[in-house]
């Protein structure tokens, strides 16, 4: 039967796949976990000797994402209302839809490369956590703005001809009906934004730099996690850098892993609000 | 209660960029009565039911000509007045399409667009309307369900409460058991028979023996044009127009 020569090789495909996935995890929590400690958490990282940590990485990474999700969630959803909710006529939908097809394909770290430019060239700004979240917010944005149009034309076009009839304006349709039933899909999306920024690195590195401030400042350089592990395993001259690049990894991963579980659900507890 | 009003169309036609889709069209709708338009798929009927409370202004490239009628109020026009319009010509749609809320949000969403908050009022509101479409009985008690437990037909009915929480005096309803089974439908049908007179209904329908039990009167569209149309009585038992005949004993489909 090729039905079932087709469905074992599916399931052959899937243990393997999970196999590696389990060993790849799995490698990494053997080798990065016993490094863990409150210690490692918390304290600022160092050259010499055994004690360093990542604590100003952690800090950087949560406030450098927290900040550009912050600015590009307003941004990114105004672009997609543009387009879905008031973008009727085709040609500007066809000019939208190639400009954001554009975005979304530049390699971040040419976006990088343009917010040098800009940013540190052309303002005068420093190797900082304000220019780092400058880049992280210029990458999202055509993200987020794909994900709230998936999320917005996830909404029945009969929900929308239900509340006009009702004598709804278009704004009120909107704010009442469209962006609620949009919620669910909107917030698991930045979830995945979320977790995308937290593992760039490569335009970081010449935007937010690679080492930490004594004191933290949004003109101070920031290295993130991301970088940091960059770091760790090509320029680190420390003692046991591979054990603390591990470690750093699974923080990494636990912290991606956290940001999806959560927004998933919630994204899953307000649908079931909504009904 | 005032009489709702007399619904007026006189020599509408629709197109969608260079394309007519309905052409020369006029009738006359007297107050609180049913008219059921009947004709083959494509004919122009759902158009036309959109064109009354000028939901056809969603589709790119949609022109108009002619005039509607609603009592006083015209409904074609640059500066109509749609959202007033809309809340005087209520539509309920094809597919039951209650929002993603509970049953009491569904029906005050309504009310509420028009600003009303006072919480007694709008309680007060859902529970006229729920009554009026004969689902006050099955939901009280459940008001703060989702609108998706309920079953399609009740959904319907749902819908229809929801139109009716704004006080229309025109109803639109497209099919609106199309997607429902006959006992759901028998509701439905009753329920029409109790808003005649109350409302001016237009009711868009492919079930003829539907349009026999509810409807004051018949109009039969083909092509995007108005064949015929008189009083149910009449054009179903005695058609003035050959094409009627067809399309009444299935030689036309």
């Amino acid at each position: 039967m090729k039905g079932t020569r087709w469905h074992r090789l599916a399931l052959v495909g899937s243990a393997i796949a999970l196999i590696v996935f389990a060993s790849l995890v799995g490698g990494l929590l053997w080798q990065g976990l016993p490094e863990i400690s409150w210690h490692f958490l918390w304290s600022p990282p160092a050259e010499t000797g055994i004690f360093g940590g990542i604590g100003p990485e952690l800090l950087n990474t949560m406030t450098m994402v927290g900040a550009a999700s912050l600015i590009t969630v307003p941004l990114g959803l105004a672009g997609a209302v543009l387009r879905v909710e008031y973008g009727a006529r085709p040609g500007f939908i066809l000019l939208f839809d190639r400009i954001r097809y554009t975005f979304l394909s530049i390699p971040t770290i040419v976006i990088g490369l343009l917010v040098y430019q800009w940013v540190i060239v052309g303002l005068g700004w420093s190797l900082s956590i304000g220019t780092g979240v400058v880049a992280l917010t210029a990458m999202n944005w055509p993200f987020v703005v794909d994900m709230s149009v998936s999320a917005l034309e996830g909404v029945p076009d009969t929900f929308r001809e239900a509340s006009l009839a009702l004598g709804g304006t278009r704004y009120l349709t909107l704010l009442r009906v469209v962006l609620p039933t949009a919620l669910p899909a909107l917030v698991s999306g930045l979830g995945m934004a979320m977790a995308r920024l937290m593992g760039e690195s490569a335009a970081l590195i010449f935007t937010a730099g690679i080492n930490v401030s004594k004191h933290w400042a949004f003109s101070a350089p920031g290295e993130t996690l991301a970088v940091h592990l960059w770091y760790l395993r090509t320029e680190s001259v420390a003692p046991h850098a591979d054990a603390k690049a591990a470690a750093t990894g699974v923080v990494l991963l636990t912290l991606v892993v956290l940001v999806l579980y959560v927004s998933q659900k919630l994204a899953r507890w307000l649908k079931a609000v909504d009904g | 209660m005032n009489s709702p009003p007399d619904l007026i169309v006189d020599r509408l036609s629709v197109a969608y960029r260079d394309q007519w889709v309905l052409q020369e069209i006029s009738l006359t709708v007297p107050s609180g009565r049913v008219m059921a338009v009947i004709g083959p798929s494509g004919c122009g009927k759902s158009t036309f039911l959109r064109t009354v409370n000028r939901l056809v202004d969603r589709m790119p490239g949609v022109h108009l000509k002619g005039q509607i009628h609603v009592g006083s109020v015209e409904a074609i026009g640059d500066d109509v007045d749609l959202v007033g319009l809309r809340r005087m010509v209520g539509m309920v749609f094809q597919q039951p399409n209650p929002f993603p809320f509970s049953v009491f949000d569904n029906v005050a969403y309504g009310p509420r667009l028009e600003g009303v908050k006072n919480s007694s009022r709008l309680r007060a509101v859902v529970e006229h309307s729920l009554k009026q479409a004969s689902l006050w009985d099955e939901v009280r008690g459940k008001l703060r369900r989702p609108a998706s437990s309920l079953s399609g037909g009740q959904q319907q009915r749902l819908c229809i409460a929801r139109a009716l929480a704004v006080s229309p005096q025109v109803l639109l309803m497209d099919e609106p058991t199309a997607a429902l089974d006959p006992s759901s439908t028998a509701k439905i049908e009753e329920l029409i028979l109790a808003l005649k007179g109350e409302y001016t209904i237009i009711l868009v329908t492919h079930n003829l023996q539907q349009a026999a039990r509810v409807s004051d009167l018949i109009a039969f569209f083909r092509d995007g044009r108005l064949i015929e149309v008189g009083s149910t009585r009449d054009v179903f038992t005695a058609p003035k127009r050959e094409e009627t005949e067809e399309f009444l004993t299935g030689r036309y489909e």
